[in-house]
């Protein structure tokens, strides 16, 4: 691939450069397109959205379809739910995992392998296969149509678990027996000693499950009736459906679209590289 | 839950050094979730599809396998199996060799690297109810702005989503958006693992870029391809949010997959009896699934 010495050679080599991130760029903007596309949308009036061929920059910027789209809504609400769900179930994860993945790999115990061979099996299980009979506990509970409904429903994270039991093989054994000698019990080694260690991990996997959780639809749609439990992925899509009933609005349901989209694309593009660890270091991650 | 992680109960069980009780403790936490709503429910779920309970009557029958006989002998079982398969491997095999060009792609000599890989990456984050949305938008029958693409080249104007032939292209090309930046930053990683001298020695024995693909880069990434088509299958089978907000399983059942047959079952007539053993035959496909995936792997698959 190194450029020869003779010119004609490096006049290809430069050819093929410039043609190689030509394409992959067209590729990146394609990709990232929709994302514009909602944004100008959002901006145009109800006029200009239907005008034939489309304007790709709107005419005059309608930034009220924002503040129409945010009234006509309890966005803030829905909004509100799903960052206290995630979080709560991220904090869930944290701790299941931690316990979990120390018993795993530092405890001995009979059955540990088989255990630990079950817990991965459930990554591959087509989890909506349970949603009909977890429906029927959650009923029994007395927890449908509740917070508590669709957090403890989603307690563990395999994918958690897969990763910290990684990190936590890692840790040095004489760190471990150190603190053995000077009389820790497993529960301060557990958060004294592992945890800090294994920290980064607990990023990782804290993030990318908080994301999945923000963007969780199917089961929330089965279990949440009330409007005040609205997640907003439930409330965006009841939006879309009361919006389309007279013609479809569709620069207020792009406006909606693009409330419900920013937040999380600039959680990524702050934490980026930690998205990029957890799923491409790891070879498990919960789609 | 609160009990079981009481510090001083732990550390009381510690001074008597039984780890197996320490390690019941530890595991509780997790294995409580675990074993109410997924191995539970899974088995659970084997049961249901032997009964004809309607999810409100209390009182319901046992009918043994009359659920699956139903299954088996309704032609639109069949038509859903078909959209199964179309839109499984529609979704997975351009995500898999999409993702592996562009993580080539990207190990080549390709400025902002981390730009590209963040663009391309970022549909992955984003709620599928929402982009959706916004695809159901762009691919508009009528003032859509791809039918309007499409026009600038002379080509007719395709009714997509309200046609039983384009439905499931569009749902498979939503789907495909939102996973190929996903599988290319497992390949990212997969290359770099490959040391480079593997390539200096091709390169020494004059071979090109095609056979240093075909002997050199396709072996070592054989891993990471079988992993992300089983797990890539696995989501396939569970795909609901764009088919929901797209196509609602329409027109005509075109995009009635076996998991919004399952979901339509449940949870709009109430018949969790069948539901449930469409669930189980989910369950079945995919473990046929992982286990081909398996098999395949130990004939083609290089393990470093």
């Amino acid at each position: 691939m190194t450029g020869n010495q003779s010119s004609n050679s490096r006049l290809k080599d430069k050819t093929y450069k410039i043609a190689l991130n030509l394409f992959i760029t067209i590729i990146s903007m394609v990709m990232v397109f929709p994302f514009f596309w909602m944004f100008t949308s959002a901006l145009k009036s109800q006029d200009e959205i239907r005008s034939f061929p489309p304007t790709i920059i709107p005419e005059t910027a309608q930034w009220g379809n924002f503040v129409e789209a945010w009234q006509a809504a309890p966005f803030d609400m829905y909004i509100f739910n799903s960052f206290f769900t995630a979080s709560a179930i991220v904090a869930l994860h944290v701790i299941t995992t931690a316990f979990f993945a120390y018993a795993i790999t530092q405890l001995d115990f009979r059955f540990k392998k088989i255990l630990f061979g079950i817990v991965m099996a459930t990554y591959m299980l087509p989890v909506p296969v349970t949603y009909v009979p977890s429906y029927i506990i959650l009923s029994r509970l007395g927890w449908l149509d509740s917070y508590q409904g669709i957090i403890f429903s989603n307690a563990v994270s395999v994918f958690a678990i897969f990763l910290a039991r990684q990190s936590f093989l890692q840790v040095p054994t004489e760190l471990v027996d150190a603190a053995k000698v000077d009389g820790a019990s497993h529960w301060t080694i557990l958060w004294k000693v592992f945890f800090p260690l294994t920290k980064p991990i607990f990023i990782t996997f804290g993030l990318i499950n908080f994301v999945l959780m923000y963007n969780n639809y199917l089961w929330p749609l089965l279990i949440i009736r009330s409007r005040e439990l609205y997640l907003i992925t439930i409330g965006l899509r009841q939006f879309f459906i009361e919006q389309g009933a007279y013609g479809v609005n569709w620069p207020l349901i792009m406006a909606a679209s693009t409330i419900v989209v920013v937040p999380l694309l600039a959680l990524f593009f702050v934490t980026q590289k930690w998205f990029v660890k957890g799923v491409g270091g790891s070879s498990g991650v919960k789609g | 839950m609160a009990d079981t992680s009481n510090p001083q109960k732990l550390s009381i069980w510690d001074r008597m050094k039984n780890e197996k009780i320490t390690a019941f403790f530890f595991c509780l936490p997790a294995l409580i979730p675990l074993v109410v709503f997924w191995i539970g429910p899974m088995i659970f779920a084997f049961y249901l599809s032997m009964t004809n309970w309607d999810l409100m009557m209390p009182v319901y029958d046992m009918v043994g396998l009359e659920n699956y006989r139903q299954l088996f002998s309704d032609p639109r079982f069949y038509d859903t199996l078909w959209n199964t398969l179309y839109f499984t491997v529609g979704s997975v095999v351009p995500a898999v060799f999409g993702g592996l060009l562009l993580a080539i792609l990207l190990k080549s000599k390709v400025i902002a690297k981390t730009v590209h890989r963040t663009l391309l990456f970022s549909p992955w984050v984003t709620p599928m109810v929402a982009m959706a949305i916004v695809w159901s938008w762009l691919f508009n029958p009528g003032t859509g702005l791809i039918n309007y693409i499409l026009g600038f080249f002379s080509i007719p104007a395709l009714p997509w989503a309200s046609s039983s032939t384009w439905a499931m292209p569009v749902v498979i090309i939503v789907s495909v958006w939102r996973t190929l930046g996903w599988a290319m930053v497992f390949y990212l990683v997969a290359l770099d693992k490959i040391p480079d001298s593997i390539y200096d020695a091709a390169k020494i024995d004059g071979a090109t870029f095609w056979k240093k693909l075909r002997y050199i880069t396709l072996p070592l990434v054989s891993p990471t391809t079988l992993f992300l088509s089983v797990v890539l299958t696995v989501q396939a089978l569970r795909a609901f949010d764009q088919i929901d907000i797209i196509t609602q399983g329409g027109p005509a059942g075109a995009t009635r997959t076996l998991l919004y047959h399952y979901y339509q079952s449940a949870f709009q007539r109430f018949n969790a009896g069948e539901a449930a053993s469409i669930g189980i035959v989910i369950l079945l496909i995919s473990g046929v699934f992982a286990l081909a995936q398996f098999i395949i792997s130990k004939k083609y698959v290089h393990y470093q």
